[in-house]
């Protein structure tokens, strides 16, 4: 209505001098274009999937990384936002097209990371974001994404646990181990022998579900019989609860699937209580301790 | 081991073994000073304890042996054996590997001492097997080590779980062991 009543204003002062209507002109231009569909403002969380791979060389990305895409602003002009996935906040710049009831827009990354592209996407009934991301540099392993987003709003709760349906194994760093294995059962015939290497994952134990690493404050007894990948969870359930973008495919595979978590920042170190921080130094001794001696000679 | 103990070199409070051993660091008294005794005289005594198995240099250069020996009976009995007492007290893994620490470090100083008082009575079987007995405890600084190694490469153990399983295993095979050769020596 402001704006409108401006405008009114203008045309009004036109009709008048030259000189006044320079001043009505600038004025015009320092007054912000109007805002719409601000409804669809907010944060828009689902998997990025893998539309298109170059097969030829190993995988090396994950088939889904969790997306959010946030729509900051929407003018007839320019739309502003944020793309926040893999460890990456990136701003998004570009443009947007209404027909009907399905609004269209076309946003750019900066382009000057090695992982910036375009996104294309559309927003049926206000309610389901569908789109693809083209990658700018056409080598890259993973050239183009798909995605289906709905709106959620991230709010931090320091409460929320990780989900005890949830497999927690680390496919990400397999380890080959040896197994000799006996053939025969019966103890006089010749010894068979069948060597062979069988991979070997860390799994996580149940203390990820009952120790809550934002609310109590941990002591060295709470922890010290717990292995490095419950230490690790433990420490990155923290910054996933601040809603954290992970870097690492490590932690990514963990969170990723978790219900309430929405990737939202790449840097929550300001948002950390107190007991985190304190959690996060004396997990991060421990990690530290177990990387050092758990499986070599030292103590 | 003398790679554990280097990193040790130079003092801190909270490197190594002592980054998950804060709260013995901050709550018990003196704890920083014996943990670091114990560290520091024990490597001695492992070493020493090896030159004093050689024969040639027992039968070559007395003197040597004797004043090698009088170190490690010192060592152990004034610094390495009573400080070992000290921290078994809060050792890893709670009741179960206490009670191995502190028994270890009992029997530590009592081997030690016999062998000690057996030379200075002159008999020599005594004090060769009570010394036996004493540097198997004191090779339980390796073993337990090594044990380890082996049991995280084969089940993957909870690290106290773990800690309280190699407490034991660190000395009691030593022990049985050298009785095991002791038995065999006293039957020729």
């Amino acid at each position: 209505m402001k704006n409108l009543f401006c405008l009114f204003l203008s045309i009004l002062l036109f009709s008048c001098n030259s000189k006044e209507k320079k001043s009505i002109a600038q004025n015009a231009d320092s007054t912000q274009p109007e805002e719409i569909h601000t409804d669809l403002y907010g944060s828009w969380v689902g998997d990025f999937t893998i539309l298109e791979r170059d097969t030829t060389r190993a995988e090396s990305e994950m088939y889904t990384n969790k997306i959010n895409i946030v729509i900051k602003k929407i003018t007839a002009s320019e739309v502003l936002g944020q793309s926040v996935v893999a460890g990456n906040s990136r701003l998004l710049k570009g443009k947007m097209t209404a027909d009907g009831n399905t609004v269209h827009f076309i946003l750019d990354e900066p382009g000057n990371d090695k992982n910036d592209g375009v996104f294309d996407f559309e927003i049926k009934n206000d309610t389901l974001l569908v789109g693809t991301w083209t990658a700018n540099n056409t080598k890259k392993e993973v050239r183009k994404r798909k995605f289906e987003l709905h709106k959620k709003a991230f709010k931090y709760d320091a409460s929320v646990m990780l989900p005890e349906e949830g497999m927690y194994i680390d496919y990400q760093n397999p380890k080959e181990e040896q197994i000799t294995e006996s053939e025969s059962d019966n103890p006089e015939d010749v010894k068979e022998e069948e060597t062979y290497m069988t991979t070997v994952y860390r799994a996580a134990s149940e203390s990820i579900f009952t120790i809550n690493s934002s609310t109590q404050k941990l002591k060295e007894s709470d922890v010290k019989n717990l292995k490095k990948l419950d230490l690790e969870i433990l420490r990155n359930t923290i910054f996933a609860r601040h809603g954290l973008t992970f870097k690492t495919k490590t932690v990514r595979q963990f969170f990723d699937d978790v219900e309430w978590y929405i990737p939202v920042s790449d840097d929550v170190n300001n948002e950390l209580t107190t007991i985190e921080k304190e959690n996060i130094v004396l997990l991060k001794r421990f990690e530290k301790y177990a990387e050092d001696n758990y499986d070599s000679f030292g103590r | 081991m003398i790679k554990i103990t280097w990193q040790y070199i130079p003092f801190h409070n909270d490197i190594a073994f002592l980054q998950i051993k804060q709260t013995e660091v901050e709550k018990i008294p003196f704890y920083i000073p014996v943990f670091y005794t114990h560290v520091y005289s024990a490597i001695f005594v492992l070493l020493a304890g090896f030159f004093q198995l050689n024969t040639t240099l027992l039968n070559s250069f007395p003197l040597i042996h004797r004043n090698i020996g009088k170190f490690y009976v010192f060592t152990v009995l004034f610094l390495s054996a009573p400080s070992g007492l000290f921290i078994g007290l809060f050792a890893n893994g709670g009741f179960y590997s206490k009670i191995s620490f502190v028994t270890l470090s009992i029997l530590w100083f009592y081997f030690t001492l016999k062998g000690f008082t057996a030379i200075k009575n002159k008999n020599i079987t005594k004090h060769k097997a009570f010394m036996l007995r004493s540097f198997a405890l004191t090779f339980s600084a390796v073993t337990l080590r090594f044990w380890k190694v082996i049991l995280v490469y084969l089940f993957h153990p909870a690290p106290m779980d773990l800690y309280q399983i190699i407490a034991w295993l660190g000395w009691i095979p030593n022990v049985l062991i050298v009785e095991y050769y002791l038995y065999n020596q006293l039957k020729k």
